[in-house]
């Protein structure tokens, strides 16, 4: 599981890098309506994952964090959707997006074949490298190239969150050893 | 005297009963009735995250992230979730210091003082 954490996170990481050197001038990171689309995939990755975990998990605390995933997750999408509608921004797909989207896909699919414990433990496993991830995608190009103040307002008001996941995923994970 | 004069005099002192007729009243209930604190959530931050009530104070919590909070001191009091754009009122009863924290996200800390 760690490797296969680890190979995600290099994708994306390298997804990423795809998104720095399209197109733009050197040195430019991704546009704002590239920017609405990777957070609105973000989540909604984490909101899939949490669902089967709600459903699936094994112990009451991995339940609860995955039902508590799809309610931040939601909410945080509906205020991102809100606000790209109201600045008519429209979401345009890219590398980033799309490697989000596999590694939901293929976590999913490991997942899905994992029961008990191993499942909780591959579900907490997989949430910390997402968190993690997206943290440093936040601080390192996300927030850094968002040029709409209030979309930058919305990168800054959220991340948080991410940070309390992630410190709530490595108590359970403490928990499950 | 002008009839200019006349209007500013009658101005002021209709200003001055308005402060004497609508003044009053408001400070004397203002004496007997307790406070109302306001903390706000926004950010997974509690703000103001320490504040000191008197006893018979209400507070109230309200939410502006996107998601649901709670407000839970041990033993104490626990709001349950307060679901995005809601609050919470609390009504401070028992002197005493109060730590708590949001259970869904508990890196939040907040303290209330009750003199």
């Amino acid at each position: 599981m760690r490797s296969l954490n680890i190979v995600l996170a290099s994708a994306f990481l390298v997804a990423l890098g795809e998104v720095l050197a399209q197109g733009a001038p050197p040195g430019a990171g991704p546009t704002d309506p590239q920017i609405a689309h990777i957070v609105v995939t973000a989540n909604q990755v984490d909101i899939d994952a949490g669902k089967l975990a709600e459903a699936k998990g094994h112990s009451n605390d991995v339940k609860a964090f995955g039902k508590q995933m799809v309610t931040d997750h939601s909410g945080v999408n509906k205020q991102a959707v809100a606000l790209v509608t109201k600045l008519k921004v429209t979401p345009e797909d890219n590398p980033t997006s799309q490697s989000l989207k596999k590694g939901g896909e293929d976590n999913l699919k490991n997942l899905r074949g994992l029961n008990g414990v191993a499942f909780d433990k591959a579900y907490i496993d997989h949430e910390i490298a997402y968190h993690e991830q997206v943290l440093d995608a936040l601080d390192k190009v996300l927030i850094p190239n968002a040029k709409n103040e209030e979309l930058n307002a919305l990168l800054v008001k959220v991340r948080p969150a991410f940070v309390a996941h992630l410190e709530h995923a490595k108590t359970i994970q403490a928990n499950l050893k | 005297m002008s009839r200019s004069t006349l209007v500013r005099i009658a101005f002021i002192g209709a200003l001055g009963l308005l402060f004497v007729g609508g003044g009053a009243p408001v400070s004397s209930v203002a004496a007997e009735k307790a406070s109302i604190h306001t903390v706000v959530i926004d950010g997974l931050k509690f703000d103001p995250a320490t504040l000191t009530v008197a006893r018979g104070d209400t507070v109230v919590w309200v939410n502006k992230d996107p998601f649901p909070h709670t407000v839970t001191s041990q033993g104490a009091f626990d709001s349950h979730d307060i679901p995005a754009d809601k609050s919470w009122k609390y009504v401070a009863r028992k002197a005493g210091d109060y730590d708590y924290i949001c259970t869904l996200h508990p890196n939040m800390h907040g303290k209330l003082t009750v003199k």
